[in-house]
């Protein structure tokens, strides 16, 4: 039972956030960060610095000093013209997702941001974070684009939305800092977290059927192609690429091409999410072996392919399978 | 440990400033204080060089215990001015040795704002500037480098930012200082010991003076109303010294003899006196005073104005002064008896002068003329660096070495004076002062200090006598350097033999006047009377709160605006300028530049996808690319652009 000063707490930063929300609306990209959407706030540093630059005006007067007081003055002045520089720091950048980048459950999900800076001046420290926890720190030049990661780790499959992140400064003098929320809709899906190694996929090895031979199998050397994206990292002729030849990749000749058919069918007394993590094991296995393969799900499936696309549709099926979002 | 390593760039600007801020200190502080923060400066440094680990908790706790017993033992307390900023110094030590994440340099800078703000307690005049604005630009420039992070911004970058930063903070500050509601201090007691200062004291040794003169500082700067009286009239007043041991000479503490009243002659002269800071209470009137500020100030049995309390800061005096006077028409026995005592064994041979000057005088007068006289024809020397004397310097100085300051004269004379049975003493304070054409005022330095005689005569009660005036009648016409041999060195040679440093010196004078009168004299009073001078009827504190609050808000607009037009879009060059507007054109049709594609791409997909516009389009994306990327553009090319562009009807 958390005590009442931060059940209070708690509840004053939701209503904020609520009022926040409300005030702003949903995002659209490209996101502007307009004047009216930065807040700012001193920091405990700035706080402290407030502290100072009072004691030293009560102690030019006290000593009726006036090159004391001129200098608390000019402090105290120095600190109000950061306030407007910390919230000009923020003011008119444009953001926008770049893409979003999937990941199995406990892995990180990252979304990658285009932080571009329309005006002449650059921009330092910028800071983004989802909720306290700070994600990336970045410099944007005057003109110019930076990119910014914010990664998330769902903690179970389905659609993860990107639903609210912070992007901040606190840039020159750290005595404020200045924020914007930014309420995007930015998807990704967590994949099932895969299963261990070990359960080979039912008709494999035997299902090395030997009706699709188009020399590409992996039984006997037969030559060098050139690379093509997609081609899986493991058949690529390092030693040619090393030779400075360019990037191949090592074809077999052979009576076999493996492929495989992954059956939800055929995982019959496991539960669904083991299903799941055991289809997903395979999947990715398959992939990287650059074997072909397809995917039967009840009521849904993805017919024989390969290929980075095949891999992504594959996954996102399992991840989509009866499932309600997680939600960041 | 990376955190750490990045502290690395700004560890240098906060050293810098740290130590900028520390240097006017240093002659007021222990030495083992400045010593400590040197050696915690380079080993922070080399520990951080060097990746050496940090100081262990355990060790910080035993030095920070050691460092504040040692302050409290140093100073007795750990309060004020001087305890205050050794205790700080030893702080940012003590913080050197444990900086390991930014917040910990901020604490730095934080301390280095305070050393400042302390040196600004200590002395407030125009030289302090330069260290203010330095210390601000450093450590403004080091807490931005703490807070920019991983980018590492060029130190000339660093110091643009800063300045930036403090030039746009000035005009507040200004408003600020001129509005902002003043409560007359002091609202907590303020330390009593004071730093020694060049100036007068109630004692007199042969040789003070002389030494004194040496300083060219400026004891106090003075504005006539009306005509000022002539050098010889222009005697400031000090500490009247009654009381001999034959040596030294002591003010008389006399709170037993009544004060005796003062009678102007002719027509007074009204003066305002700005005294600069010298710790004492003497008010270095004209003699003789007459009108003072009752409150603030009080008049001396032996005619000294005295203040209230210490002077410690820059004050001005609005005064009245009767160069014709009688004063002290009645002696008081008391006052008589004490005025005419000599210490029985000491300078005999005076004291025989003095004694025979009175048998053959039966006026006092005539004896004083002729001791006057013997100073004038007797090979009597003028010098700031007399002979060093023994035990009887009066007898030595009148019958041997001949030679000697003003105080020496001022003394022997008094001394042989009071042999003959006149009341006589000594009066110590300054003499002439230069004329600054420039401001309208008369400088009145240390150098200008010296000693004189006062006697008192039954009918005309006490009589100035200077005896200098009889050896150097320069000294009190035309002042120090005039009166001294031309080969001896004294301050101000230089500045009357050169006229152009003259004048220099005399210009920077009138601009530490200013500052005196306008920056560190300025004050509730000053604050009401700009306000009045603003249009602003009857000022009260009320309308300081609304003058204040207007100009707030006048700033933080003019402030917004400028960052608003600091973070505008670069101006473009045509052809971005129209290619920009095709694409706004664009947007009704629903076609919208996707990120990372190209300007031309762009109107290639475009034409595609609105075949209508394909031809103008395609035209279009020629004359873009031959004027941005031709040989060299021709103002044709611009001006079919633009036609194409202002044609497009999408």
């Amino acid at each position: 039972m958390p005590s009442l000063p931060d059940r209070l707490r708690r509840a004053g930063r939701e209503r904020t956030e609520r009022w926040i929300r409300r005030r702003q609306g949903p995002d659209r990209d490209p996101i502007e960060l307009v004047r009216n959407r930065i807040y700012i706030l001193p920091t405990p540093l700035g706080l402290t610095y407030a502290l100072m630059v009072f004691a030293m005006v009560g102690g030019g007067m006290n000593y009726n000093n006036n090159l004391a007081l001129g200098f608390a003055f000019l402090l105290a002045s120095l600190g109000l013209v950061a306030m407007h520089h910390t919230h000009g720091n923020l003011q008119g950048l444009q953001l926008r997702l770049r893409q979003a980048r999937s990941a199995c459950v406990g892995q990180p999900i990252r979304y990658g941001l285009l932080v571009s800076n329309p005006s002449a001046r650059a921009r330092t420290r910028i800071e983004f974070a989802l909720g306290k926890e700070l994600a990336s720190t970045i410099d944007v030049p005057a003109t110019g684009e930076a990119e910014a990661e914010l990664t998330v780790t769902a903690d179970r499959r389905g659609r993860v939305r990107l639903e609210r992140f912070i992007v901040a400064t606190r840039y020159p003098l750290g005595l404020f800092r200045a924020w914007a929320v930014i309420h995007p809709e930015y998807t990704a899906l967590a994949w099932p977290r895969p299963a261990q190694r070990g359960r080979t996929p039912p008709g494999a090895p035997g299902g090395r059927t030997g009706q699709h031979a188009r020399g590409s199998g992996d039984d006997d050397f037969a030559g060098l192609r050139p690379y093509q994206p997609g081609d899986p990292l493991r058949r690529i002729a390092w030693k040619t690429y090393a030779r400075g030849r360019g990037l191949h990749v090592q074809q077999f000749s052979g009576s076999a091409v493996v492929t495989h058919v992954f059956d939800w069918d055929s995982l019959d007394p496991l539960p669904i999410e083991a299903r799941l993590s055991q289809l997903c094991r395979w999947v990715l296995d398959a992939h990287e072996r650059g074997e072909p393969y397809a995917l039967r799900l009840p009521r849904a499936g993805v017919a024989m392919d390969s290929g980075p696309a095949h891999r992504e549709r594959c996954l996102a099926a399992l991840a989509l399978f009866e499932a309600e979002g997680a939600r960041v | 440990m990376s955190e750490r390593a990045a502290l690395l760039p700004a560890l240098g600007w906060v050293l810098l400033a740290l130590g900028v801020a520390t240097l006017p200190h240093v002659p007021h502080l222990p030495v083992w204080v400045t010593a400590l923060l040197l050696a915690a400066g380079a080993w922070r440094w080399l520990a951080q060089t060097q990746r050496w680990p940090l100081a262990p908790r355990w060790l910080r706790t035993v030095v920070v215990a050691a460092a504040t017993l040692a302050v409290l033992f140093t100073y007795q307390t750990v309060n004020g001015v001087q305890a205050g900023t050794a205790l700080l110094v030893l702080m940012a030590a003590l913080k050197l040795l444990e900086t390991r994440a930014p917040r910990d340099l901020s604490v730095l800078v934080f301390i280095a704002w305070f050393l400042a703000y302390a040196s600004f307690l200590r002395n407030q005049t125009l030289s302090q500037l330069p260290l203010l604005m330095a210390s601000a630009l450093l450590t403004t420039a080091a807490l931005i480098r703490v807070h920019s992070g991983r980018s590492v911004p060029q130190p000339r970058e660093l110091a643009r930012g800063s300045g930036q930063l403090l030039l746009q903070a000035v005009p507040l500050a200004l408003v600020l200082f001129l509005l902002f509601p003043r409560l007359p201090g002091p609202f907590w007691g303020l330390e009593t010991s004071s730093s020694a200062r060049t100036g007068l004291d109630d004692e007199m040794s042969p040789g003070d003076v002389s030494e004194l003169t040496l300083s060219d500082e400026v004891a106090f700067r003075v504005r006539f109303a009306a005509t000022p009286p002539p050098p010889q009239q222009r005697y400031w007043r000090g500490p009247v010294l009654g009381e001999t041991d034959g040596r030294r000479w002591r003010h008389a503490r006399g709170s037993a003899y009544p004060p005796q009243p003062v009678q102007g002659l002719g027509a007074p002269v009204d003066y305002q006196i700005t005294l600069e800071p010298h710790s004492r209470r003497w008010v270095f009137a004209l003699d003789m005073p007459a009108q003072w500020e009752s409150t603030a100030a009080t008049l001396a049995y032996d005619y000294t104005l005295l203040a209230g309390k210490p002077v410690t800061e820059v004050t001005a005096w609005q005064l009245q002064s009767y160069p014709r006077y009688v004063a002290g028409a009645e002696l008081p026995p008391s006052l008589r008896t004490a005025m005419l005592a000599l210490p029985a064994a000491a300078n005999p041979r005076a004291v025989a002068l003095g004694r025979e000057l009175a048998t053959r005088n039966a006026d006092p007068l005539a004896a004083v003329r002729a001791m006057l006289r013997m100073f004038r024809e007797q090979p009597f020397e003028y010098t700031l660096q007399p002979p060093k004397v023994g035990s009887n310097p009066t007898d030595e100085f009148l019958f041997t070495t001949r030679q000697g300051f003003c105080e020496h004269y001022a003394a022997a004379f008094t001394v042989v004076m009071r042999a003959a049975g006149v009341p006589a003493r000594v009066v110590t304070g300054y003499q002439g002062g230069e004329y600054n054409p420039y401001g309208g005022y008369f400088i009145v330095r240390q150098s200008d200090a010296h000693a004189w005689s006062e006697i008192w005569l039954a009918g005309r009660g006490w009589v100035r006598v200077d005896p200098t005036a009889a050896v150097a009648p320069e000294r009190v016409n035309r002042g120090l350097v005039r009166a001294l041999p031309a080969d001896e060195s004294a301050p101000g040679r230089l500045r009357e033999s050169n006229r152009l440093w003259g004048s220099v010196t005399l210009g920077w004078d009138l601009i530490n006047d200013f500052w005196n009168e306008r920056v560190v004299r300025f004050d509730t009073r000053a604050q009401l009377q700009l306000l009045e001078r603003l249009g602003v009827r009857n000022p009260d504190w009320r309308a300081l709160g609304y003058a204040l609050a207007a100009c707030f808000a006048a700033f933080f607009l003019a402030l917004t605006a400028w960052l608003a037009w600091q973070n505008r879009p670069p101006r473009l060059d045509p052809a971005a300028r129209w290619h920009g507007k095709v694409l706004r054109r664009l947007r009704s049709r629903g076609i919208e530049r996707q990120p990372g594609e190209g300007p031309i791409a762009v109107l290639e997909r475009a034409a595609e996808t609105a075949p209508d516009l394909a031809e103008e389009l395609l035209e279009i994306r020629d004359l873009y690319a031959a004027l941005r990327y031709g040989p060299a553009s021709d103002g044709a090319t611009a001006t079919r652009l633009r036609m194409r562009v202002r044609g497009l009807r999408p």
